[in-house]
């Protein structure tokens, strides 16, 4: 969806000299010419290697929206009972009034909603914490942990889904087995208790991504800022709020970003759980809104429609949070100098 | 899968960084860089996505239905139903024109209708298709399931229930020919009742009476589950009480799941479940074939088939088991709702449908065939060609039932159902609904009520969005 990489502009320079002495005009147009073929061999070069990013950015992005959109101004439609012959019509607005009238899309948006408002501070929060802690250099095993936090996203999800699974249902779980024993009853797939569920299965699967994204940006800022703040007697947590922290800014943005895209389009986990859980339904989240729209609706209209209705929400979204982000950020501000390579 | 793409893509960590999602600062970077340099991001990016690319080119190809004939005429089934192998094999020994292939699909909820929906998008649907009662509208509107008026004789239909035949029969068009039909019953522990001298309930005031003495003799015990995963359930009550979810009078889909006899059944249950009559849980799951399996349960509220289910689940419950009519709310006038039932179409795609037709005829109506279905199993379906009863009731073995003549009492019962009951236009997401309102009102939120009201409001959307002609009435 929106998360394709973006056109890069080719960036050619605006055109050379402006005047030049009578002289050396002879001189500059060689060496003008020769400067703008190489520029043209560079040009067609970048052209060369760039054509299959565009073929497949509108193979793979803009044709499926395109795609989607058209389809969700149409329908197959019948007359009256629908009995008769089918035939495709134009029909306006007319998905997105009953996408947008449909109570269980609206309670799947509030529940991705929901979900966001736990899943993105967690996330951050922890992941951040745990890149402090691993870049302090107070963590032993600093690369066992690091391997230990990022082996579960290596996982896919749907079998991250499926052993968390396992670890949820009563009676299988020796979890919540241990924990009956002991006299505590948990409901993990409950009508309250799901949501958690399913943070906990993004945690346990993201977590260590972002905590490389953190690690990564920490280990790029220049250590005569960590040295200044040290000789300025600040403690190491002071240190890792106040300086530490403002200089990976734009890591953190970054990090939001994908999670928030990542949890709008929240299918799988739930989709799983909904075969052990009644109370996930078959249109939990909007994701799973489209696709139940699509298979057991065969209403494609109506499915481009909720899909197009998400991508826009996800759209505001990412441009949202890209405007807070650069809001307090000043040009040149402590919010680039956090980027960068890791050393 | 498709939300892995981006956010994951497997770059350096400080490559993505760099990507950085924010209109303002990308350019601004861009500035400070040799030009030649942004090549490698795509690059990247086309590496990442090859493996997606190849994933999708390896999805399509699909099966073809072969439809060569030596002579013989060749047509596909689909089915979910057990003992269509059997069915399919007798009927291919039995005659020399029509060759049968059988395909066993998944259940319906399991997959099955969407596989067939595909399929018939794809313009390779099979010949002849399983389809259960709610679903007939939905795949007829579709136009998967062929107008079978001119196909259907005069004596099938005669032989015919008339109330099944009615489910599939729209604007005077049949879409389906029904195989069997449920109504629906009370199953009950004859043991249990006897040994606490509880009276089996035959109206609904006496069930609630009944519920509460069962409580009392037996405080961990219920009457009956009312089941959270139920929607078919639900709708077979309401059937009973005289609801009209759905109506197709004056060419118009008039939709009304909270109607006052819905209303009725929806507030009598709901007082049931608040005073803590009944068991609230889904049941057909392990954890609800426990529950009957510890006794817990004196009884269930199900339909004919259930019985040989019955006898399937709880071996150990043999002769202990009792088949009593449903309860009933003016046993004067006694009706009755239906809960479950399939039936067989020809589908659209059929390039033989007079063949088709002839085997749906021979499968539902000839003694052979049921007889070939019953050698893979005990069941205790009631068949929609009503002359078929006494070939399944001599099959029975009803000594679980500690010898009573349960076909009988199927008999009368679906003579009692209810004609004014249609199915709408996308039941399988209808009853989705409702059951996941019943799933939220298992766990203390919501109640009955809001279950079917949001059942609904969600199928409003759903008409409207197919371009029928729907309008939510208030009766």
């Amino acid at each position: 969806m929106s998360t394709a990489p973006s056109p890069v502009p080719a960036g050619v320079g605006r055109g050379p000299d402006a005047a030049a002495g009578p002289a050396e005009q002879g001189a500059r147009r060689s060496r003008a010419r020769t400067r703008r073929s190489a520029r043209r061999g560079a040009g067609a070069a970048c052209a060369a290697l760039m054509t299959p990013f565009f073929l497949l950015l509108v193979l793979v992005f803009l044709l499926p929206v395109g795609v989607a959109v058209w389809l969700s101004f149409f329908g197959d439609d019948q007359p009256e009972l629908g009995f008769g012959p089918e035939r495709t019509v134009f029909t306006g607005l007319r998905s997105y009034r009953a996408v947008l009238t449909d109570p269980t899309f609206l309670r799947g948006l509030g529940t991705t909603a929901l979900y966001c408002l736990v899943h993105l501070p967690l996330m951050v929060v922890l992941s951040l914490a745990l890149a402090l802690l691993l870049d302090s250099g107070a963590a032993r095993l600093r690369r066992t942990a690091q391997l230990a936090l990022f082996l579960p996203h290596a996982v896919p999800g749907i079998i991250a889904a499926v052993i968390w699974l396992y670890l949820y249902t009563p009676g299988l779980s020796p979890v919540i087995g241990l924990l009956d024993s002991a006299g505590v009853r948990v409901d993990l797939l409950g009508v309250d208790t799901v949501l958690p569920s399913v943070v906990n299965i993004a945690l346990w699967s993201n977590l260590g991504y972002n905590v490389v994204i953190f690690y990564a940006a920490l280990q790029a800022v220049p250590r005569e800022v960590t040295e200044a703040a040290l000789v300025d007697g600040a403690g190491p947590v002071r240190t890792a709020l106040l300086v530490k922290v403002p200089l990976v800014r734009g890591s953190a943005v970054m990090v939001v970003l994908f999670t928030l895209i990542w949890s709008l389009q929240l299918f799988t986990e739930p989709m799983l759980l909904s075969q052990a859980s009644p109370v996930v339904g078959a249109r939990w989240t909007p994701n799973m809104y489209i696709y139940d729209a699509a298979f057991t609706r065969n209403n494609y209209g109506l499915a481009a429609a909720a899909s197009v209705v998400l991508l826009a929400v996800t759209v505001a979204l990412s441009y949202a949070v890209g405007r807070w982000s650069t809001r307090g950020a000043r040009p040149g501000g402590p919010g680039r100098t956090g980027e960068g390579g890791p050393r | 899968m498709h939300r892995r793409r981006a956010p994951r893509r497997p770059g350096p960590a400080d490559d993505a960084a760099r990507t950085g999602r924010t209109p303002r600062t990308r350019p601004r970077r861009h500035r400070h860089r040799p030009r030649p340099r942004p090549c490698p991001r795509p690059l990247i990016a086309v590496l990442a996505l090859l493996p997606l690319l190849l994933a999708t080119a390896c999805a399509g190809g699909g099966a073809g239905t072969a439809r060569a004939g030596e002579g013989r005429v060749r047509i596909t089934f689909w089915s979910a139903l057990r003992g269509s192998q059997q069915v399919v094999d007798a009927y291919n020994r039995s005659q020399r024109r029509v060759h049968v292939d059988f395909e066993q699909v998944p259940s319906g909820q399991q997959g099955g209708y969407a596989k067939l929906s595909n399929a018939a998008r794809a313009g390779n649907a099979p010949d002849v298709a399983t389809i259960e009662y709610p679903q007939v509208p939905g795949f007829a509107i579709d136009g998967v399931a062929r107008d079978l008026t001119p196909l259907l004789g005069e004596r099938l239909r005669a032989r015919l229930l008339p109330q099944a035949l009615a489910l599939t029969t729209f604007e005077g068009r049949t879409f389906s020919v029904p195989l069997d039909v449920e109504p629906m019953v009370f199953l009950y522990r004859r043991d249990l009742f006897a040994a606490h001298h509880i009276a089996v309930p035959r109206t609904w005031a006496q069930f609630e009476r009944a519920a509460r003495e069962v409580r009392r003799a037996a405080p961990g015990s219920r009457i009956a589950t009312f089941p959270t995963d139920g929607g078919h359930h639900l709708a077979g009550l309401a059937w009973q009480a005289g609801a009209r979810w759905f109506d197709t009078a004056g060419g118009t889909w008039s939709v009304s799941m909270t109607d006052r006899p819905t209303r009725k059944v929806a507030a009598y249950w709901q007082r049931l479940i608040d005073r803590g009559l009944v068991f609230l849980n889904p049941v057909d799951t392990q954890a609800g074939s426990a529950q009957i399996g510890r006794g817990e349960v004196f009884g269930k509220l199900t339909a004919a088939w259930d019985a040989g289910g019955m006898m399937a689940a709880q071996p150990g419950q043999h002769g202990k088991w009792g088949v009593a009519p449903l309860p009933q709310w003016d046993p004067h006038r006694p009706r009755l709702g239906v809960m479950g039932g399939s039936t067989f179409a020809v589908t659209k795609d059929s390039a033989h449908p007079r063949a088709a037709m002839d085997f749906i005829e021979w499968q539902v109506s000839s003694p052979d065939s049921l007889r070939a279905r019953l050698s893979s199993g005990v069941s205790s379906q009631y068949p929609a060609v009503t002359d078929l009863v006494p070939v399944a009731r001599k099959a029975m073995d009803t000594r679980y039932f500690a010898g009573q003549d349960i076909y009988a009492l199927f008999r009368r019962e679906a003579g009692l159902i209810s004609r004014r009951w249609t199915w709408g236009p996308r039941m399988t997401a209808t009853l989705r609904t409702v059951q996941d309102g019943l799933a939220r009102a298992g766990d203390g939120d919501g109640t009955v009520w809001t279950a079917l009201r949001e059942g609904e409001r969600a199928t409003m959307p759903d008409l409207e969005a197919l371009g029928l002609d729907a309008r939510r009435v208030v009766r």
